[in-house]
């Protein structure tokens, strides 16, 4: 494994953020089954290194744009519990005040411009932020995620055109867990895909996306070098998502085997693998690492409780900012 | 703490799941992740896991049964023999629950949801009639959803003990729509959705469509001047008419004057400078005529069409004798009034009072009963249409008809009071 | 006082804005040394520089969504769509995105770009730049819709536009570009939903937007000749709509014609009919007439795509039906 930090505060931080989303998504499912959350909602389960690896090389200035299996770069930006889970019961105290829900989180506090539920449909947005702060002369930077289906979509290769020939400050976050909804990628992708970032002249790389050190020393440099004007990049970051397409996805033989999931699942897992990484450096003991998980679980199941006991928005608010004044 | 095992919701528009079967038993020891039972949607099949360690305890669903998503169907509790409090009784009380008692027992076979926001679909026809054997694949109906049309294979073997729904009925994602019994069943049962949990045969009763179809209206052969005007509506705008309403003014005095429809605001002053209604000529002459009768033959003609010639319905009698009395051709409505409470009935031609039935279509007479009542005498001016009052008169009746001239003449006021009073008084002469 | 035209009133008012904002930027095709196809733009380059007059490749949906994402982190946008026809390229990153974006986050990130668009047929350019579209946009909540009908309105509407903390399509003339009106020198500012009496008058309402206003007013001219006094009114924002102006007027007239160049089927002018038959039903004394493009795609053929727009005359010739009584379709 690559060593990108050193310090065994910000080793223990990434593997806490990792915990906290797959304990987040562990009890968003649970939600979801048991009929108490309405909707529809992706699992971001499998894929934590890379929302982790790359938003701990971010800072609240800097901004992401997220996808529908968003609830992992909300977490890794830095979103609180509580307010995530109310968002997702459609309650009050959510971070949208219950009018986004799963697909539309957004905590601008942390930098996070927002899920988005069109595929594809924030490419722009994360331009335009970069744009904005090549104009205005602040150093944050944007980063861009989107998973392989995205790279279908038009509206990528415009925005990285002129990406490209501005030299904004945007990182594109491809993450490929290998299926689009119930599609292999291999069958709506031709050629490849950071080849086409190369095309424009943008520099790409692809990456163990299961390997959080590795993904946070790439996303290090890169970020660093987008604030002095290099940008933009592009990173493919191999992943695998465990869960389906949605929660309700439940019969995937017809397009992934159960013996795939349970070869990454079992041998790739980026949590499992960092903490015995953490483990063998000496950086975490055993026992310490089981207290990590016990906290965090009780911070969700805390959560939980709080947004199941939390208001709905009054029925006044339905046409509430419609209009920003 | 004890750990609620619930029916999971799997997709969005989906309200049950059927437990294939438990693969723990009660007081087993399970650990998170353990596949405690198989259940069944619409859409698949799936293992569901244990989220907590412990003894599964407190299970209050069997394999087979349809559960609705959320409901808690088993715990898991700390020991084995910890008495699961009941959170909640079982749940019985599902829609069709009640209907499901007398219903063959079986596999039940479900209207299947195709689509991720669709409520419903349209069961568009059967292809395997109540007892008939059907095997796994065989197709039992056929489903239209927004989507598309797709066949729904039987899938279980056995016999098609009931059929919950007909061919054209729009029926909710999941809910049952056949059973499959393992045997052949004695008495298949055939019902609609709709009717779900009635039990009784479906009457074929004379279809209301049928009796509205024989009622037309009493325009076909009636001179139009009953029908002033076309439905009783005036063509006018908005403004006009909130205008005449202010001022007090009758736009139908414009139409009697014969100035063309639509009316506009503009038009409300003629209306204003028409001479008023009292002054107006002969053509709208109002008329009262009265008839009486010593003795009357209605009460005990009733009570003889009621038993023994099961004739119910005393209105739909007097409606059919004095219909017979306008002189019009073909089906007339009539309106009784008593009570405050009014009736029409349409009322072929022909002396058959087991033909007159309700209607909703619009009275060419309205028969006034006011037996009941100390009334003596009206006269309440012309209406819409003509009006026949009916009060007790010593041991016979007062009869008044009131008309415009212009909704009948006076030769046809005279005889339609002249034959109404005389079939009052001897019914039977209706019949001859 | 002087009269300019309405080219040089938009050139003024993002002149005088970007001046007053750093944060306010153009972004759109040929918009800095070009100055657009119809030069509305000339001149903003030398003033501004390639940095707030950004020439872009010929990808709309691409400079659309860039546009929304500089707007959600503290830029002040001006979109330029070169044809309105174009709006098709970008209705996912005008309608999913910029229209949602403050309601889904429940208020708080907001989208303030303006999108400077165009509309107007008659210019021989055939069907796939000729439309005049603000219906689409108009039914979108989140957006608000400015249709200028004159070089006054173009100027103080962009103004308030490009303050606005909303996603604004404002939808010019392309036939007007260079038609002048009297602008004052003096700084002013045209707020949203406030209608325009153009003309008094008594016996019917014209309401009219952006092209039809001059059409309306043609009207009101005919019909004066003839005794019949018509009140032509201009809501220069259909949204928001001020809904109150226009009610009054056909209270006191009891008549209305709604003129749009959109499609007349489902069409804003359909919209303000609605709203009026829902609202002043009472005061009504005919119904109230739409009257739009006709539903065919623009032809090209200066003999087919004259018929296809509302005319003075048209308006006058219903008018009078109306004001005589006579229902147009009665039955």
């Amino acid at each position: 494994m690559a060593s990108a930090k050193t310090n065994t505060e910000d080793y223990l931080r990434m593997y806490r953020q990792m915990v906290r989303i797959r304990t987040f998504e562990d009890n968003a499912n649970q939600l979801y089954l048991s009929a108490k959350m309405p909707g529809l909602t992706h699992m971001y389960s499998g894929e934590e290194a890379v929302a982790v690896g790359i938003c701990e090389a971010l800072t609240d200035d800097d901004r992401i744009t997220s996808t529908h299996r968003g609830h992992g770069h909300c977490v890794a930006k830095g979103a609180d519990f509580k307010k995530m889970f109310c968002e997702l019961l459609g309650k009050a105290e959510g971070y949208c005040r219950g009018k986004g829900g799963s697909m539309h989180i957004a905590d601008q506090s942390h930098g996070n411009l927002g899920a988005n539920a069109i595929v594809g449909g924030s490419m722009g947005i994360a331009t335009g932020s970069a744009l904005r702060a090549k104009l205005q002369g602040s150093d944050d930077v944007t980063v861009c995620f989107f998973g392989d289906g995205a790279t279908a979509q038009g509206l990528m290769y415009e925005v990285m055109n002129m990406a490209a020939l501005w030299k904004l400050p945007v990182i594109y976050a491809c993450e490929n867990n290998g299926y689009s909804e119930y599609t292999r990628t291999e069958e709506i992708a031709a050629g490849s895909i950071t080849a086409r970032a190369e095309a424009f002249g943008i520099e790409a790389f692809r990456i163990d996306g299961q390997d959080v050190l590795a993904v946070n020393e790439l996303a290090q440099k890169l970020v660093a070098r987008c604030r002095k004007g290099e940008g933009p990049f592009f990173v493919e970051l191999e992943t695998y998502r465990y869960h389906g397409h949605h929660v309700g996805d439940i019969n995937r033989e017809y397009y992934r085997s159960k013996a795939e999931e349970k070869d990454w699942r079992e041998n790739r897992d980026p949590i499992v693998r960092f903490r015995t990484w953490l483990v063998d450096q000496g950086v975490a003991s055993e026992d310490e690492i089981e207290a990590i998980n016990a906290e965090i679980e009780k911070d969700a199941a805390d959560a939980v409780a709080y947004a199941e006991a939390a208001s709905y928005p009054d029925t006044s608010e339905v046409d509430m900012h419609v209009y920003a004044a | 703490m004890p750990h609620d095992v619930t029916m999971p919701q799997l997709g969005m528009a989906q309200d049950a799941g059927k437990i294939v079967s438990w693969l723990k038993k009660p007081g087993d020891a399970v650990s998170k992740g353990d596949a405690l039972f198989e259940v069944e949607t619409d859409k698949a099949t799936m293992e569901v896991e244990a989220q907590a360690d412990g003894f599964l305890t407190g299970v209050r669903a069997e394999a087979g049964e349809d559960v609705p998503v959320g409901q808690i169907i088993a715990r898991i509790t700390d020991s084995a023999d910890e008495p699961a409090d009941e959170p909640e009784p079982k749940s019985d009380a599902t829609p069709g629950a009640s209907a499901t008692a007398a219903l063959p027992k079986g596999r039940e076979v479900t209207m299947p949801q195709l689509g991720m926001a669709q409520d419903s679909g349209l069961l568009v026809n059967w292809q395997k009639a109540p007892g008939d054997q059907v095997a796994e694949d065989d197709v039992l109906f056929e489903v239209e959803t927004d989507k598309s049309t797709m066949e729904v294979p039987a899938g279980a073997a056995g016999y098609l003990a009931a059929t919950l729904a007909e061919a054209g009925e729009t029926v909710p994602v999941g809910s049952a729509v056949a059973i499959i019994s393992a045997d052949r069943p004695e008495n298949p049962v055939s019902r609609s959705f709709q009717n779900g949990p009635d039990e009784t045969p479906k009457v074929t009763a004379p279809k209301k469509a049928e009796a509205e179809k024989s009622s037309q209206p009493v325009t076909s052969n009636a001179r139009s001047s009953a029908q002033p005007r076309q439905g009783g509506r005036i063509l006018a705008s908005p403004k006009a008419r909130r205008l005449a309403a202010e001022r007090g003014l009758d736009l139908a005095r414009l139409v009697d004057a014969g100035h063309p429809q639509p009316y506009h605001a503009a038009d409300l002053d003629r209306l204003a400078s028409l001479p008023s209604p009292a002054a107006s000529g002969p053509a709208v002459a109002a008329q009262r005529l009265t008839a009486e009768l010593d003795e009357e033959g209605l009460t005990e003609f009733v009570s003889w069409a009621r038993n023994p010639q099961g004739l119910a319905d005393p209105d739909a009698i007097l409606a059919g004798l004095a219909g017979a009395c306008l002189p019009v051709s073909g089906t007339k409505v009539v309106a009784i009034q008593r009570l405050g409470v009014q009736r029409s009935y349409s009322v072929p031609a022909g002396p058959d009072l087991s033909q007159v039935v309700r209607s909703d279509d619009r009275p060419a007479l309205l028969l006034r009963d006011l037996r009941d009542s100390r009334l003596r005498h009206v006269e309440m001016g012309a209406a819409e249409i003509p009006v026949l009052t009916m009060m007790a008169a010593g041991r016979g009746l007062s009869i008044t008809l009131e008309c415009s001239s212009a909704q009948l003449e006076a030769g046809d006021a005279i005889n339609l009071l002249t034959e109404f009073a005389g079939r009052l008084e001897q019914p039977l002469r209706h019949l001859l | 006082m002087r009269e300019i035209t309405l080219s040089q009133a938009v050139n003024e008012a993002l002149a005088e804005e970007m001046r007053r904002d750093p944060t306010t930027f153009i972004i759109g095709e040929d918009v800095a040394e070009a100055g657009t196809p119809f030069k509305v733009l000339s001149g903003l380059v030398e003033e501004f520089g390639t940095d707030r007059v950004i020439d872009t490749p010929i990808a709309e949906p691409g400079f659309m969504g860039i546009a929304v994402g500089a707007a959600m982190t503290g830029a002040r946008p001006i979109v330029d769509l070169m044809f309105g026809d174009f709006i098709f390229l970008i209705m996912d990153q005008l309608c999913n995105q910029a229209a949602k974006t403050h309601y889904m986050s429940g208020g708080k990130l907001n989208v303030p770009l303006v999108l400077r668009t165009n509309l107007g047929a008659t210019r021989r350019s055939a069907a796939q730049h000729s439309q005049s579209l603000q219906a689409l946009v108009a039914h979108i909540p989140g957006l608000k819709v400015a249709m200028p009908s004159s070089a006054y309105e173009a100027k103080g509407l962009m103004k308030t536009a490009i303050r606005d903390n909303n996603p604004v399509v404002i939808f010019e003339d392309k036939l007007m570009y260079q038609d002048k009106a009297p602008v004052p020198e003096q700084e002013y500012l045209i707020p949203f939903g406030q209608a325009n009496i153009k003309r008094e008058g008594r016996d019917i309402t014209l309401i009219a937007t952006s092209s039809m206003v001059q059409v309306a007013e043609k009207a009101a001219e005919i019909l004066a000749n003839e005794g019949i006094e018509a009140e032509v009114i201009d809501p220069r924002t259909i949204v928001p709509l001020d809904e109150q102006t226009l009610l009054e007027s056909v209270r006191k007239t009891s008549r209305a014609i709604v003129i749009d160049e959109g499609h007349q089927s489902y069409g804003v002018t359909a919209e303000i009919a609605s709203r009026l038959n829902e609202k002043a039903f009472y005061h009504l004394d005919a119904p109230v007439l739409r009257m739009g493009a006709m539903d065919v795609p623009v032809p090209f053929s200066p003999a087919l795509e004259d018929l296809t727009v509302p005319t003075p005359e048209d308006v006058a010739a219903n008018a009078r039906k109306l004001c005589a009584g006579e229902m147009i379709h009665a039955a």
